[in-house]
């Protein structure tokens, strides 16, 4: 068996590295598409205020159960935290969203199989 | 013929097996189109990544790489969100992950059954990562783990913020099961829909049926898309197991 030839070697090895380069370029992390932000901006809000609602009609039934009639009380006031509820929840998801997309930025050839989306 | 796209979410039993397996309570068991594609992604997910990694070659195989790869692109998303100590919880992660990837890509398979298009599926899914980050961040924290209901905020305004923040924490399962259920129903639906108008083109006679071509190549665009949402949307149910964990573990990050 011959030695290999250095020159082709390096010509290999250059061409490996322009390939991953590119490659990395290509997977970098991109912000999530405006429509799955809408969507899940969508979903926190009715989540809370189903949750809230819920849990407001939960709590009227049993009070109803021993005796006191609150019935549409604790459901109008726990809608209305729900609905406090769902801002946060979108706070909280924008805050989420902008931080993945500053990470992107930093990381420039970061690892690129950590970027799914 | 029956064009109605909500057909295939429709839940049977099947193999003949009409009647119940058995009874819980009252409440007949049968053995479902629903089951069936629960045990064989179960079945094949695990039989693939115990036997892809079994020759256990340095340079891998078509397969083990796959194996390995999933492997580590689990690990990596588990340790960039939570860091060093999530990592006790990759076997439930990677389930979860392994789950609802096969279950969103078999579901791809025409004419078989999409599990992740029944919120009953997903809902349980959720209520199992919510239940997990409730006794974890108990055994970490102890009685502590209340402290993540409570923001830094004026005793007085804490009366109507520890409310608020529960029912913030208790969205959770919900959105998360609703995210992977709608994404998966729109997707399988909006494909019946266009498979419908090429049936109903190319049935139309004359130039209306060389028109039904149109259709058809959009459903090649969609299916591709869908693909994608398929992996996005186990990765993003992963992601959010993830950052949950992390706030039952580390309950400074939670704001």
């Amino acid at each position: 068996m011959t030695a290999p030839d250095p020159d082709r070697l390096n010509d290999l090895g250059k061409r490996l590295d322009e390939l991953q380069t590119r490659q990395a370029a290509k997977t970098q992390r991109q912000a999530p598409s405006q429509s799955s932000i809408a969507f899940r901006f969508a979903t926190e809000l009715m989540a809370a205020l189903i949750v809230g609602g819920g849990l407001g009609w939960g709590i009227d039934w049993l009070f109803g159960h021993f005796g006191f009639h609150t019935r549409p009380a604790f459901m109008i006031l726990f809608f209305v935290l729900g609905a406090a509820a769902g801002i946060r929840n979108v706070m909280r998801a924008a805050h989420e969203i902008n931080a993945e997309i500053a990470k992107g930025r930093t990381s420039d050839n970061g690892n690129g199989k950590e970027t799914g989306s | 013929m029956n064009l109605n796209p909500m057909e295939q979410f429709a839940v049977k039993p099947i193999l003949g097996l009409d009647k119940p397996l058995f009874e819980i309570a009252g409440h007949p068991i049968y053995f479902t189109n629903q089951a069936l594609l629960m045990v064989i992604v179960a079945v094949v997910s695990s039989l693939f990544l115990t036997l892809a990694v079994k020759p256990n070659r340095l340079v891998p195989t078509r397969g083990q790489s796959m194996a390995e790869m999933s492997y580590e692109f689990v690990a990596g998303m588990i340790h960039s969100a939570t860091g060093e100590d999530g990592l006790k919880f990759f076997p439930f992660v990677f389930t979860l992950f392994i789950f609802v990837l096969c279950s969103n890509f078999f579901g791809m398979v025409p004419g078989s059954f999409t599990v992740t298009s029944q919120i009953a599926v997903t809902f349980a899914l959720a209520s199992l990562v919510i239940l997990m980050v409730i006794v974890v961040g108990f055994m970490k924290h102890g009685i502590g783990f209340l402290k993540l209901f409570v923001p830094h905020a004026p005793w007085y305004l804490l009366i109507l913020l520890i409310p608020i923040e529960v029912i913030s924490f208790l969205t959770r399962p919900i959105s998360l099961s609703v995210r992977l259920f709608a994404n998966m129903l729109a997707g399988h639906t909006m494909l019946a829909v266009f498979g419908g108008f090429v049936v109903a083109l190319g049935s139309a006679g004359g130039l209306l049926s060389a028109l039904s071509i149109a259709p058809m190549l959009l459903i090649v665009a969609i299916m591709l898309l869908e693909l994608l949402v398929a992996f996005l949307q186990a990765y993003v149910f992963a992601i959010l197991t993830c950052i949950y964990l992390n706030e039952a573990l580390h309950l400074h990050d939670y704001h």
